[in-house]
């Protein structure tokens, strides 16, 4: 065998804390208590010399891979002598944790066991999923699929997805037909007097669960038959809603197993029935799409970004983009993702908000590579649509065809398609507001470069009329001279006259 | 009489199993009414006798064996034991004997070819652990090749004991008057121990040399039913 370089024990190896006393150079004295046959000199094959061999070997055999288990039988091969011996060695060595002590030979699962697909943070919380409520089929979410890039528009798993509902249509609420004994889920028909209930099948066949029981005994109790609200009976009903307008007559007709009342409150608890019923103006193409439940569900990533951005942009429900008003936000508890993207849309403008959609549905379908036609429901360029509150016909108009031609989409697309559009006018948005601060900077720059050519002006003027002040002292003086001048010369016209010589200078006056 | 010896050659001891566990292999082959009983146990000789009858007794019944096998066993059983208890109360010889053991038996469908040293001076020995071992390490699932490998050994340890009563008892006979150790000689008649004083010397090391590293590797073969069959029929055709 090859001798164990010094090099290999620099390497560290993990022993449990109670076998520190192992050295390689030497023999402990436990080793030695415990193999007295080998320290005994009564042998010649027991010596210590062929101890530590064997330990070492053992070992060194180990640490060659110390992810294996080593197993007696595949070191007795290497080594010569008495097997129960060389056993009771790699035993010893064993139960001491000098060997096969290492973390990957437990036998856990927990190291083998696959992480689970990474489930990212909730929702920012002004944007709630709300399941329809009374929905009697199950509404499942789509799978969830771990998604790590929001880049471009993926449908990113919904993971907070709580179907709110459900939670409160707890089994206490399972009412048990006392006749049938299957599930009361609409309406029910309960005793006066017992607790008894009975569904409406049983009520109607008149099997009124005994005999006593009378028909009149029972009232009609719980919902009724019209609250609860197949997703074909709420399809049909926001068409005839987007049809009709606010003809509830109408509109009980087409959905017709629903009464006008139940009509209007079902779509006043729609999350944006409201909004369909006029109480916010402007085309809402993004919303047009995500009026089957599938896409109230809907939450995306691109939600939280969009949060941030819908902080940032919002404004005064009133009048343009103020300037520079952080106003409280609009996302309050209560509206959903659609109803946001609504207002922004319709805060933005028609004009842009048909650009966005535009825009937003040309980059998915880029992506997507289906063609733009399926989306083209030949309305997008009609602005004719003004802000104001009437005209709501034409925008339920517009909205309809628009549906109309959106119909054949899947859900998928069209949620991509909403989302798209909402994040494409929030970016519109923001360019407008980008573009005010430019010019914004611009004029002040501008005054700033005023303010300093007229202090230069003024310091000019200064300076000029300090010129003037100068030129005017420069001729007082210049006349000054001239006095001092003649009055010297009159004074020597004096000198002369009365003869003085020419050496006569005022050196000589004292 | 104890021979006299330098250090490293114990006085002789009494026959025994040299391991552990004092206990016979005993090995049954009986035919009688075109049926065959062939098994291999171990037994402890220090039972009382009447157990073999019992045992004879619930074997045939295990097996639905008819009742003439009932005396054949415990008569093939007894004679064996007291083959066994005839070397007991002699001398052994006991010194540093290490031999090989080999293994070749098959046994169902697994077939076993090994080879090991054993101590026989060890009598902390264990074939029932080696053979555990062995079959947890190879992950041998078949769990009736634990006790034949034992079974293997025993009997191994059984012929070389045996002999080496005899051998005691000739070296005591030519070593009469003669001094000094000659623990070598003895191991030598036996013929099978290995040359321990150079395989243990201060210069080689206990690291088997790599040309020997096959012979001493356990084999483990798993056969199919066809070769079982196969082997089965020739072992049979041996054995007439």
């Amino acid at each position: 065998m090859e001798a164990i370089d010094s090099s290999a024990e620099l390497e560290l190896y993990t022993i449990p804390a109670q076998s520190s006393w192992f050295l390689w150079d030497d023999i402990h004295e436990i080793e030695r208590r415990e193999f007295e046959e080998f320290f005994s000199e009564s042998s010649i094959t027991r010596t210590p010399k062929v101890y530590k061999e064997y330990r070492d070997f053992i070992i060194n055999k180990f640490r060659e891979d110390t992810s294996r288990s080593l197993t007696f039988t595949s070191i007795r091969k290497f080594l010569v002598g008495d097997v129960n011996l060389l056993q009771k060695v790699f035993l010893f060595l064993d139960k001491w944790g000098l060997i096969n002590f290492a973390p990957s030979l437990n036998d856990n699962d927990t190291l083998s066991s696959v992480d689970n697909a990474k489930i990212e943070q909730g929702t920012p919380a002004g944007i709630r999923v709300t399941a329809t409520p009374n929905s009697l089929r199950p509404i499942t979410a789509p799978p969830l699929v771990e998604q790590r890039t929001v880049s471009g528009i993926k449908l990113p798993p919904l993971t907070s997805y709580s179907d709110v509902f459900s939670d409160l249509k707890k089994p206490d609420d399972v009412l048990l037909c006392g006749h049938c004994a299957e599930r009361c889920d609409s309406a029910f028909y309960q005793h006066n007097k017992s607790i008894v209930n009975l569904c409406e099948k049983c009520f109607k066949n008149g099997n009124y669960g005994g005999e006593t029981n009378a028909a009149g005994d029972f009232k009609l109790v719980g919902d009724s038959a019209a609250a609860v609200w197949t997703e074909e009976e709420t399809l049909l009903l926001l068409e005839s809603v987007l049809k009709h307008g606010d003809d509830w007559e109408l509109i009980a007709q087409s959905v017709s197993t629903k009464t006008r009342l139940d009509c209007i409150s079902k779509l006043i608890e729609l999350p944006f029935g409201e909004f369909l019923m006029g109480s916010t103006s402007g085309r809402l193409s993004s919303a047009v799409p995500t009026e089957d439940e599938d896409t109230e569900q809907v939450k995306t990533d691109g939600q939280e970004h969009e949060e941030t951005e819908m902080r940032e942009e919002n404004e005064d429900e009133d009048g343009p983009p103020a300037k520079r008003k952080r106003v409280a936000l609009i996302s309050d508890s209560d509206s959903s993702l659609v109803k946001q993207v609504a207002t922004m849309a319709s805060k933005v403008g028609p004009s842009v908000a048909t650009a966005a959609a535009k825009a937003a549905i040309a980059a998915l379908c880029d992506e997507a590579s289906c063609p733009k036609e399926i989306f083209d429901t030949g309305d997008y360029t009609d602005s004719t649509v003004d802000r104001a509150d009437g005209d709501k016909d034409t925008d339920m108009e517009e909205q309809k065809e628009e549906k109309d031609g959106a119909q054949g989409l899947p859900v998928a697309l069209r949620i991509k398609a909403s989302v798209a559009t909402a994040l494409g006018a929030a970016a519109a948005q923001a360019k407008i507001l980008a573009d005010q601060e430019e010019r914004e900077m611009e004029d002040l720059a501008a005054t700033v470069i005023d303010q300093q050519l007229k202090k230069v002006q003024s310091k000019l003027k200064f300076l000029d009329q300090l010129e003037l002040i100068m030129d005017a002292e420069e001729e007082v003086i210049e006349g000054g001279k001239e006095t001092i001048l003649q009055e010297r010369i009159s004074v020597l016209q004096c000198a002369f006259r009365s003869g003085v010589t020419k050496r006569w200078d005022h050196t000589y006056v004292k | 009489m104890k021979a006299l010896g330098s250090s490293g050659w114990k006085g002789p001891v009494k026959f025994r199993m040299p391991t552990a566990e004092n206990l016979v292999p005993i090995r049954l082959d009986i035919q009688s009414e075109g049926q065959r009983y062939k098994d291999a146990f171990t037994w402890n000789p220090s039972d009382p006798d009447n157990e073999v009858v019992v045992f004879a007794k619930r074997t045939v019944k295990d097996l639905k064996l008819p009742s003439a096998f009932i005396t054949q066993i415990a008569q093939s059983i007894q004679s064996q034991l007291s083959d066994f208890r005839a070397f007991e109360g002699q001398d052994m010889y006991t010194g540093e004997k290490i031999i090989p053991i080999k293994l070749d038996l098959r046994v169902n469908h697994t077939l076993i070819k090994d080879q090991f040293l054993w101590d026989l001076n060890n009598f902390e020995s264990d074939p029932e652990e080696f053979a555990r071992t062995l079959c947890k390490d190879l992950g041998v699932e078949d769990p009736e090749v634990g006790p034949a490998v034992a079974f293997a050994i025993r009997e191994q340890l059984y012929e070389i004991a045996i002999q080496s009563v005899a051998s005691a008892r000739e070296s005591r006979l030519s070593k009469k008057g003669r001094r000094g150790s000659d623990h070598g000689s003895a191991s030598k008649a036996s013929g099978l121990s290995m040359d321990l004083v150079k395989l243990f010397s201060f210069k080689s090391s206990v690291v088997r040399k790599r040309k020997d590293l096959d012979v001493y590797e356990p084999v483990v073969d798993l056969l199919t039913s066809e070769e079982v069959d196969a082997l089965e029929a020739r072992e049979e055709r041996h054995a007439r």
